[in-house]
């Protein structure tokens, strides 16, 4: 059974315009550990909550009216978590997150409750989690140990080109329409900013292919109306290294096939 | 396979890596040009070069500076299709590549080659112009970092970068103490014919091969007490400098040649050229060469004689000194010269003490 409950703490966004972000429950806050009062200890996407938000502080200073912010919705994704709903809000709000509502569902019906709440991009530190919500269509990304030292000033989006496809993640026709209208509207919030000094940064990494690959893929992004701030061509390099120093905070993989052709 | 990165780096084989490599072999080969497929990074000589060494993009930079970032990049994205003139680093990285030719064709199966980075603080909308400029010369650079403004020393690292070169000499300064091989390319007042089949490298000796430890010594004491004292330690090597290592990554290289019979026509030559006597503290030099075990084609002994007209008969790629008075004096004769900024040298112009303002920590 779901339930939705809005935080009444936190001015709610306009649902036409704005970017649902739905993280899981685990990631924000770490479930076994206790922060004191009855409250949960910060989890490993504190830091990428905090980026968020400083995304729609930034774009409120640029335009006190500005709709197209991103909205969080914190859900559960099984039963367990379900049963801590008080406490899920109320270290929620002992923290001051900008969450506006909170989606309280189990393993067999998350993912209907993220199709009933628009969401556009849902984040987890759970492997099977991500990949099935991506089956269904729906943008997902995993959040792993590295997620917690990642800045919190700035909001780093990392697009994967050319990487290599698993098997059991073949995009479909669904998921990559998700992924192209967020995408979209990320290259929208950025244009909110300057080249410098902007809450959000875009990133843009191929890691197989060559320098023409990545200029291609440049281009393709471009003409989606996305500006990328920064580009990294491996050409078979190890990755491991480099994205110890690009710390994004998400990484948008396997859902651009075909875009530096 | 001999490693060309420095011993105490030493990567695990991960298996996620090898897929990676494995994928990137598959897309290289199955490209219908025959471009060559970069090196794996372990194995290669890594140089990066920022984007300012490679092209000439001085009218850009006035842009940048007078009229700021927004200004600049919606100039370079309106030339797009222009490619840049060559910049000081271009002839080198042609001459890396002709090397990488001559060893493909000697070792058809070493990743042991020079693998170039494009590694530059542009924001990557700029990138669309650079790759432009690279495919119009046809340059083998296949991998960069376009940081957007974050510093390079972090990618420098992950690279295992042998040798980087850039036009700014905060982030040259940082990568050498970070115990990365940097220097500060300059361009040359006028034209100088290069080889085209053999790198010509050129080195000061204190303070870039080897410590400035000697050097200190002349500055504080003079010139006789720096004789006597290179004569009484001439057994002692010197401690290495910051450029050591890059000369060691090109002697293995070069004896790549040697073992197949090639060493009168080895595409690879490097030269010390510094104002050390032969006489009196030569000596030191050479046998501390020795004792780490690297050779140097030509050892060229100034006694102090100015640098810049031997350098124009040498004709190197690129010169490497510590002291801009050495710099300039190459520069003025058409020698492309490269920075190194360590050590005593830099608080000194021309022998004089320069007075520093105390600086805000």
């Amino acid at each position: 059974m779901v339930s939705t409950v809005q935080n009444t703490d936190v001015k709610q966004k306009e649902s036409d315009h704005a970017v649902v972000v739905a993280v899981a429950s685990r990631a924000v806050f770490e479930p076994e550990a206790q922060g004191g009062d009855n409250v949960y200890a910060e989890g490993v996407a504190f830091p990428l909550l905090q980026a968020l938000q400083k995304v729609n502080e930034r774009l409120l200073e640029e335009n006190s009216a500005e709709s197209l912010l991103f909205d969080i919705v914190l859900i559960t994704t099984d039963s367990q978590q379900q049963q801590q709903s008080s406490h899920l809000i109320s270290s929620t709000k002992h923290y001051g997150l900008e969450v506006s509502r909170f989606c309280f569902s189990t393993e067999e019906d998350f993912i209907e409750s993220l199709l009933q709440n628009n969401v556009q991009l849902f984040l987890s530190t759970d492997r099977n989690e991500v990949s099935q919500t991506s089956q269904k269509g729906v943008l997902s990304a995993l959040l792993d140990e590295y997620t917690t030292s990642c800045p919190s000033e700035q909001l780093r989006v990392l697009f994967c080109g050319d990487a290599v496809i698993r098997p059991d993640t073949n995009p479909t026709p669904a998921s990559r329409q998700a992924a192209q209208s967020f995408s979209a509207q990320l290259g929208k919030m950025r244009q909110r900013f300057g080249m410098s000094d902007s809450p959000l940064s875009i990133v843009l990494m191929t890691s197989c292919g060559g320098r023409d690959s990545c200029g291609g893929a440049l281009r393709t992004l471009r003409s989606l109306g996305i500006s990328v701030d920064e580009a990294y061509c491996l050409a078979g390099s190890p990755r491991g290294p480099i994205l110890s120093v690009l710390r994004p905070h998400f990484v948008l993989s396997d859902c651009f096939s075909g875009l530096e052709d | 396979m001999s490693e060309m990165k420095p011993s105490d780096v030493a990567a695990a084989e991960d298996s996620s890596e090898e897929k990676d490599w494995a994928a990137a072999k598959a897309a290289f080969d199955n490209l219908k040009s025959n471009k060559p497929r970069p090196p794996k990074p372990r194995f290669a000589v890594s140089i990066a070069v920022s984007s300012r060494t490679v092209f000439n993009m001085v009218a850009e930079r006035k842009i940048y500076e007078e009229e700021g970032v927004e200004k600049y990049v919606a100039f370079q994205v309106e030339h797009e299709n222009e490619p840049f003139r060559p910049g000081p680093a271009f002839p080198f990285v042609k001459a890396l590549m002709n090397v990488n030719s001559r060893l493909r064709e000697l070792y058809p199966d070493s990743e042991e080659l020079f693998d170039v980075i494009l590694m530059t603080n542009n924001p990557a909308q700029v990138g669309v112009r650079l790759i432009n400029s690279i495919n119009h010369y046809d340059l083998t650079i296949e991998r960069f970092c376009m940081t957007g403004g974050q510093s390079p020393i972090g990618y420098l690292e992950a690279y295992m970068t042998n040798l980087y070169l850039s036009k700014d000499s905060d982030k040259v300064t940082e990568a050498i103490e970070a115990g990365i091989a940097a220097a500060t390319m300059f361009m040359p007042e006028k034209e100088m014919e290069l080889s085209d089949t053999q790198l010509r490298v050129a080195f000061d000796g204190d303070a870039v091969l080897f410590s400035d430890e000697s050097e200190i010594i002349v500055k504080k004491h003079g010139l006789d007490t720096f004789f006597e004292h290179e004569k009484r330690y001439e057994n002692q090597p010197l401690a290495q400098g910051p450029l050591k290592c890059f000369l060691e990554a090109l002697g293995k290289l070069q004896r790549k040649f040697y073992s197949k019979n090639e060493r009168l026509n080895c595409p690879i030559r490097t030269f010390l050229v510094t104002a050390r006597s032969a006489a009196s503290s030569g000596a030191r030099v050479l046998k501390t060469l020795r004792s780490w075990g690297l050779e140097i084609d030509e050892a060229l002994f100034l006694a102090g004689a100015p640098k810049g007209p031997l350098l124009q008969k040498i004709r190197p790629h690129i010169f490497f000194d510590d002291q801009m008075f050495h710099i300039e004096g190459a520069k003025d004769l058409g020698t492309i010269a490269a920075h190194v900024p360590y050590g005593i040298g830099q608080k000194y112009h021309k022998g004089k003490l320069i007075e520093q303002p105390a600086k805000n920590e």
